[in-house]
């Protein structure tokens, strides 16, 4: 490829992950995906169901930070996904100050 | 390529034990994730981190490592022994293993584990390439518009012997309009080289945007302070300003207070649907710099009945 070829790719949510590419872009089995969205930690679960086995890059970001934590803090996944809900809540709240055009601290 | 001592990384001595070497990396894990660390080069660091615990955690490169670099020290030129590899059996696949990011490891790690996995390996089995993973930084205005940006990233791979490389390589990645912050573009084939034939992995690339004080973003929703002038703001007017998207005339209304929004509706990010541009105004005092700027205050002052205290009991 030369330097002047422009790379074209796919905006993920345009095209969602399935349960193959998910597990491959976390360097993690597939199995390892389903157990945590069966546990409701990943993806869309309604009432003990899954609606579906598509994700989007929300949930690319959600299962990479649920992999990292586990593997470095050796944390069990029910842990794992505590302290990524926490992050996330945060960032939340850092986006809504953001929005209301607060300092974080 | 510099040696790295990965004792001096995880702050342990050479001879810890293998729960001392599990502690200092949690504690170093827990001082620079990304995700909570404040330090400036937290990424980096935490790359080494875990390219050092991936070592030291494993006895058989941990034996191999303390071989190849006893007469070596931090930032010294080092070059793997010739018979590198032989007399050692790695269990995993090497640079490819069970670490996730571990293509992301430094040039010193391929050199060392890299070659002796993928020596053995390589040929034998047909694999997938390895997913990548990069972060790239965009101005708001490319996601109005589309963009190009050439981005350049350092990665691993076999040469015709097996042997791992690494090279440098500069990519030029079209930015789609209506990117979202935190989204990820999927580039297929440019992740790492596949084994035996294998497909090449992807290229995750996930979308930031550079802070602009100018503007905040909630989802494709775009909120930018507008300042205006008192009189602006009393009396009303129509004024010129400039969004992601382009210069836009704007109807200021009569009697607007500082903080007051007004809605653009589908001017935020494009998308189905598009987000609305947020106008904040910010009302902007002149200052009494002149002798005509203070007689104009004091004119005020004099003859406009106004307590904004009023409502405190003032």
């Amino acid at each position: 490829m030369t330097r002047d070829d422009i790379l074209t790719g796919v905006l993920l949510d345009e095209v969602a992950l399935n349960l193959d590419e998910l597990a491959c872009a976390c360097a993690v089995e597939p199995n390892w995906i389903v157990e945590r969205v069966e546990a409701g930690f990943l993806g869309n679960v309604v009432a003990g169901q899954i609606t579906r086995w598509q994700f989007t890059s929300t949930e690319l970001a959600r299962a990479r930070r649920l992999a990292a934590v586990e593997r470095d803090f050796e944390a069990n996944p029910e842990l794992a996904a505590l302290v990524a809900d926490l992050i996330e809540e945060v960032e939340r709240l850092k986006g809504r100050l953001a929005a209301a055009g607060l300092p974080l601290a | 390529m510099e040696f790295r001592d990965y004792y001096q990384i995880l702050g342990v001595s050479k001879t810890a034990t293998a729960d001392e070497i599990k502690k200092a990396y949690r504690k170093q894990a827990r001082k620079y994730h990304p995700d909570v660390s404040k330090e400036a080069d937290a990424e980096i660091r935490m790359k080494e981190v875990n390219e050092a615990n991936a070592v030291l955690s494993d006895p058989e490169k941990r034996v191999a490592y303390d071989q190849a670099g006893s007469h070596y020290h931090p930032g010294q030129e080092f070059q793997p022994p010739p018979d590198w590899g032989t007399g050692f059996e790695f269990s995993g696949d090497g640079a490819h293993g069970s670490y996730a990011d571990s293509a992301e490891f430094s040039d010193f790690f391929s050199s060392l584990f890299g070659q002796a996995g993928g020596g053995r390996g390589a040929g034998e089995h047909r694999a997938r390439g390895g997913d990548h993973h990069a972060k790239v930084m965009i101005e708001l205005a490319d996601a109005y518009h589309g963009a190009t940006q050439t981005i350049t990233l350092r990665g691993a791979r076999l040469d015709p012997a097996g042997h791992v490389v690494t090279e440098e390589r500069t990519l030029r990645v079209q930015i789609p309009k209506g990117v979202k912050e935190g989204q990820h573009i999927r580039l297929a084939g440019q992740g790492s080289p596949g084994f035996g034939g294998g497909a090449a992995g992807d290229l995750y690339l996930e979308v930031h945007f550079r802070p602009d004080p100018r503007y905040r973003v909630d989802g494709r929703d775009v909120h930018e302070t507008v300042p205006v002038t008192p009189w602006e703001a009393a009396l009303g007017a129509a004024i010129e300003v400039p969004t992601p998207a382009g210069s836009v005339r704007v109807n200021v209304p009569s009697g607007s207070q500082a903080g007051r929004k007004l809605r653009l509706k589908e001017r935020g990010i494009p998308g189905k649907p598009a987000g609305d541009l947020y106008l904040v105004l910010e009302i902007v005092l002149p200052p009494a710099a002149t002798d005509k700027a203070r007689q104009l205050y004091e004119t005020m002052a004099r003859e406009m009945d106004f307590n904004p205290r009023q409502g405190m009991g003032a």
